[in-house]
């Protein structure tokens, strides 16, 4: 009874496991600190990317490579040292990785200089411009690229490397905002906490990180009471509302594939009743909307209780 | 109340000019037979003093007249008659001001030797507001002529203006080069009145009247003195002697409305400078001190149109230009009503501030009302200002000011705590401090002395919560050791004579401790009934014998003895923290907090929030310690404060004021406040929960 029961139970797990079609992959470069502070600062905070994305970008260990300024750092020993060759070999090896409809996420740290296709970011040995990074990503056409320039100075990035399937963050918006960057720093923050989930559904888009983190870079200026000092973009924001750092999870139990399929059905039916809002009496929307908010709160309990993620 | 020397700074330059130009016309009617030219500005100028514009106007447009058609090749002396001709139409064209300035240039080219050119065109630039030009000017002819008494009193006016150097030492050496310099001693005796120096600005002002005894902006000063002193016959006197010598003699009233607000008595300040503007309507002075006098009592719309009008007579006046650009800003700033209060901030001031200040206030104003049996009428308004600069200009018109708040009455304007560095000061005791002083004010119809009302206020901050207010510290009770401080009969004058720049922190202290000692010592009714003497008109001396039956000089020694007794051998261990000091607070709430003490954490926090109130962890802290102390109204309090702060996670936030608001027992706001959230982000799980509890909490067959 009881084995038969551990058996049913691991039965469970395996149909309910993650089915996603698109895959994540992601590449981390951090360059060098310059000063102490900062080495450790891009350290720690490459390393909390490359667990971001293996467990919350669901990306297979093979495909995030981290590239840094001391490999010594990095407690996992599987740190590359960032040279130029050494990432130009990363994305040569990563293009032979993915498939059709996936997500690659460059993510560059460090002190950034330079103009336009010039544009740099210090690494060990000679830099590679926005120019190369534009050469090496040639070969990801059929992805979506998301690309980060998190760093001083990376404002020509997104004109060097903008796209069709392609979004740049950049921390900058020129060339000569050259000040130390903190957006790096709130970038990866946004990961590490729900706050950036601005719509709470669980989902984090790439505008939704790209927002939280400007926001909370120019919350450290105002609370210091100093000149907001970098003025982060992104190239696309239409693209970059869309796309999603992880895709949904599907689940493999009917009965859970059921529920979303009836939540999803009374949110198409609240989505049809916030447009006719202006035309209804208050009083009406409002029983209708808790009616609907109530039922899908009900589905969503349900699905949980069925074992799926809502 | 703070202080206001900077006002009176414009309008002693302003007075002054017209001083020049009297002194001149006397001393080129001495010195030398007049010239044409020099002789119909002359008269021209004298019309004007007699309040007769169109005369002036007239005679200065004849002479200007000529000078448009060829002056190009007039003398100097006549291209200064032009200048000052110029001058006399500024009034309905500002661009007279520059052509005023290039004919005095002018004036200088055709004769470099013809000094009074140059000094005319630093006078004009001084009273425009350029002190550095005005001052490279003076010292340009003291380069030539090193003991020139007009520039040298014209350093002194630059000293004055810009605040640096001792204006009244270079007045008197001004004076000492021509002791029949009636504009020196003028200057002296405004700078005399400025300070509360009655006396000594009565002496500068019978000096000059003794040279001239048709100047009317000294008999202006003697009738300030007069009445301001209580002195009815001398007001009437000076009164009778301008009027003499013009019929409408609105520089007189202008300078009756200066002492007047310089006493707080903004209502009888506003009355002159209406008598004023009755007698001349393009007065910018009186213009300027009837608006500046209406935003003080709150008639903000009438008091914004005579700072227009003044402006656009005047478009050089730099205080009038602050306060039209200080009125945009409030513009934009929401007034709200709550009580017996009105409140004027930006929108996210209000939201962040009034959840805490308003009450507060409303708790001020009872504990006021019974201690002082006296109720200001409402609403009272408070202004609060984000940027330092914007309060400044609206106490002074300048930027500048030390002070964090100031009371007008029933107009109160304060600094927001995010004008200054965190730690900087409690505006929680700030705000209860002005209030004192609407109704010490108010109480004694703005007569009470500035010490009193200032001691009081201390006082009343001290009283209100445990920590507020000033306290004795090392540098006080060395003072007092020292007999440095003064005693009650002078205390005034460490407000406005300071001897240094501690004093007035000094005295604040010790006026309370004078206001304590007479509370302890002659029962809880003695402040108020002092207030009653003074609103009817008797002296501080006649105050202190009716009120207290004794005698000014007595009451000294008594005090002093007290104050002495109290101290006595009193060592301090440390500094006081002061009512602003984060650290000592931060480090308590971190204790608390790990004492799992919530009641300690709660009161710490809400110290601190009088503080800085923009921190969303203490916010956050402090609801959730409330929530577990079931005090849920200050939970609910708290959860909307973090909303107005503009928290990274805004549906978050809102999801936790909804469950605030339920466990309150508001049942009803928190499922509109969830259904809310939920209509933008319709899969939020929290959300969704907290909507099933809402359900769940519904009264058996009420609303789902």
């Amino acid at each position: 009874m009881m084995r038969r029961g551990l058996a049913a139970l691991l039965l469970s797990v395996v149909t309910a496991s993650v089915l996603s079609a698109q895959r994540t992959h992601a590449v981390i470069i951090t360059g060098l600190g310059g000063e102490p502070q900062y080495s450790t600062a891009f350290a720690a905070q490459g390393a909390a990317l490359r667990t971001i994305a293996r467990t919350q970008w669901r990306a297979a260990d093979s495909s995030v490579i981290w590239l840094a300024e001391d490999t010594a750092k990095d407690p996992e020993q599987r740190a590359i040292r960032a040279t130029k060759d050494a990432v130009a070999q990363a994305f040569l090896r990563l293009s032979q990785r993915v498939g059709p409809g996936d997500v690659v996420v460059v993510v560059l740290i460090g002190h950034g200089s330079g103009e336009g296709a010039g544009s740099r970011v210090n690494l060990p040995g000679v830099d590679p411009t926005a120019g190369d990074f534009a050469a090496w990503l040639s070969g990801f056409a059929r992805q979506t690229v998301v690309f980060v320039a998190a760093a001083s100075a990376s404002g020509d990035f997104v004109t060097t490397l903008k796209g069709p399937n392609r979004i740049v963050l950049a921390a900058t918006r020129t060339p000569f905002e050259r000040n130390e960057s903190r957006f790096s720093e709130h970038f990866v923050r946004g990961f590490q906490n729900a706050e950036a989930d601005t719509d709470k559904d669980g989902r984090l888009t790439v505008l939704e990180s790209f927002a939280y983190a400007t926001r909370e870079t120019a919350k450290v200026y105002e609370t210091a009471r100093q000149m907001l000092t970098e003025h982060a973009v992104v190239s696309d924001s239409v693209l970059a509302a869309r796309v999603v750092y992880a895709a949904a999870v599907s689940s493999g139990d009917p009965r859970v594939v059921a529920l979303v399929a009836e939540r999803k059905a009374l949110e198409e039916q609240l989505e049809a009743l916030r447009k006719r809002k202006e035309t209804l009496p208050p009083a009406e929307y409002e029983a209708e909307l808790e009616r609907l908010l109530l039922a899908i709160a009900e589905k969503t309990a349900a699905i949980r209780a069925a074992g799926g993620t809502p | 109340m703070c202080g206001s020397g900077r006002t009176v700074r414009r309008r002693a330059a302003l007075s002054l000019r017209v001083a020049i130009l009297l002194a001149a016309v006397g001393a080129s009617l001495h010195a030398q037979p007049a010239e044409s030219r020099t002789a119909r500005v002359e008269r021209a100028e004298a019309a004007a003093r007699r309040g007769d514009r169109a005369a002036a106007t007239r005679d200065a447009n004849a002479l200007l007249a000529e000078y448009r058609r060829g002056g190009s090749g007039w003398s100097a002396r006549d291209h200064v008659a032009a200048g000052r001709a110029y001058l006399l139409v500024s009034s309905s064209d500002a661009s007279a001001v520059r052509s005023a300035l290039r004919a005095f240039d002018a004036g200088t080219a055709a004769d470099s030797t013809f000094v009074e050119a140059a000094l005319r065109a630093s006078d004009l630039l001084l009273d425009k507001y350029n002190g550095p030009d005005a001052q490279v000017g003076y010292q340009a002819v003291l380069r030539r002529s090193p003991k020139h008494p007009w520039a040298t009193l014209g350093l002194a006016r630059v000293m004055e203006f810009s605040g640096q150097g001792d204006a009244l030492a270079k007045a008197r050496e001004a004076v000492e080069l021509d002791a029949r310099l009636v504009p020196a001693h003028l200057f002296i005796a405004k700078l005399h009145l400025e300070a509360e120096r009655n006396d000594s600005a009565l002496v500068a002002a019978r000096k000059a009247l003794a040279v001239d005894s048709s100047a009317i902006d000294a008999w202006a000063v003697v009738g300030a003195v007069a009445w301001v002193t209580g002195d009815s016959a001398g007001y009437r006197v000076a009164r009778a002697r301008a009027e003499r010598l013009s019929p409408a003699p609105a520089a007189f009233y202008v300078t009756l409305s200066e002492a007047a607000a310089r006493q707080r008595r903004y209502g009888d300040a506003e009355r002159f400078a209406e008598q004023a503007l009755a007698m001349d309507s393009l007065s910018v002075p009186a213009l300027g001190a009837v608006g500046t006098n209406q935003l003080r009592t709150g008639e903000i719309a009438a008091g914004r149109a005579r700072i227009e009008r003044a402006f656009a007579i005047d478009p050089f006046n730099l205080w009038h230009k602050n306060t039209l650009d200080l009125l945009d800003v409030l513009g934009g700033f929401r007034t709200v009503r709550l009580g017996r209060f009105e409140f004027v901030a930006t929108a996210r001031e209000a939201e962040v501030l009034l959840p805490y200040l308003a009450p507060l206030l409303e708790e001020a104003y009872d504990k006021l009302a019974a201690r002082y049996d006296y109720r200001p009428a409402a609403p009272i308004r408070l202004e609060i200002y984000q940027r330092h600069a914007d309060f400044s200009v609206r106490t002074v018109g300048l930027t500048g000011l030390g002070a964090l708040g100031v009371s007008f009455g029933r107009v109160l304007a304060m600094d927001a705590p995010s004008a200054r560095d965190p730690g900087t000061f409690n505006w929680g005791s700030t705000a209860w401090h002005e209030l004192a002083h609407t109704f010490t004010l108010g109480l004694s119809a703005n007569r009470v002395p500035r010490w009193f009302s200032e001691g009081a206020s201390v006082l009343e901050e001290r009283r209100a919560r445990r920590g507020w207010g000033a306290e004795a510290t090392g540098a006080y009770l060395s003072a007092l050791r020292a007999n440095f401080l003064r005693p009650v009969s002078q205390l005034n004058d460490g407000f406005v004579r300071p001897r240094n720049p501690m004093e007035v922190g000094l005295s604040y202290y010790h006026a309370s401790l004078v206001c304590e000692m007479i509370e302890s010592q002659f029962g809880a009714g003695a402040l108020a009934a002092m207030l009653r003497g003074w609103r009817d008109g008797w002296t501080t001396e006649q105050v202190f014998a009716r009120v207290l039956k004794t005698a000014l000089p007595a009451f000294d020694t008594r005090f002093d003895a007290w104050v002495k007794a109290k101290f006595d051998g009193v060592q301090l261990a440390a500094e006081p923290a002061g009512d602003a000091a984060i650290a000592p607070i931060r480090d308590e709430v971190l204790a608390r907090e790990v004492a799992k003490d919530d009641r300690g954490l709660a009161d710490a926090l809400e110290r601190l929030l009088w503080i800085w109130p923009y921190d969303v962890a203490s916010h956050v802290t402090l609801a959730e310690a409330s929530a577990r102390l079931g005090d849920h109204a200050t939970a609910v309090r708290e959860r909307r404060v973090i909303l107005a702060l503009g928290p990274t996670d805004v549906l978050g936030a809102r999801v936790e004021l909804a469950r605030a608001l339920l466990g309150a027992g508001d049942r009803a706001a928190a499922r509109r406040e969830v259904l809310g959230i939920l209509e933008q982000a319709p899969t939020f799980e929290k959300a969704q929960l907290l909507l099933l509890d809402i359900r769940k909490a519904a009264p058996p067959g009420g609303a789902p």
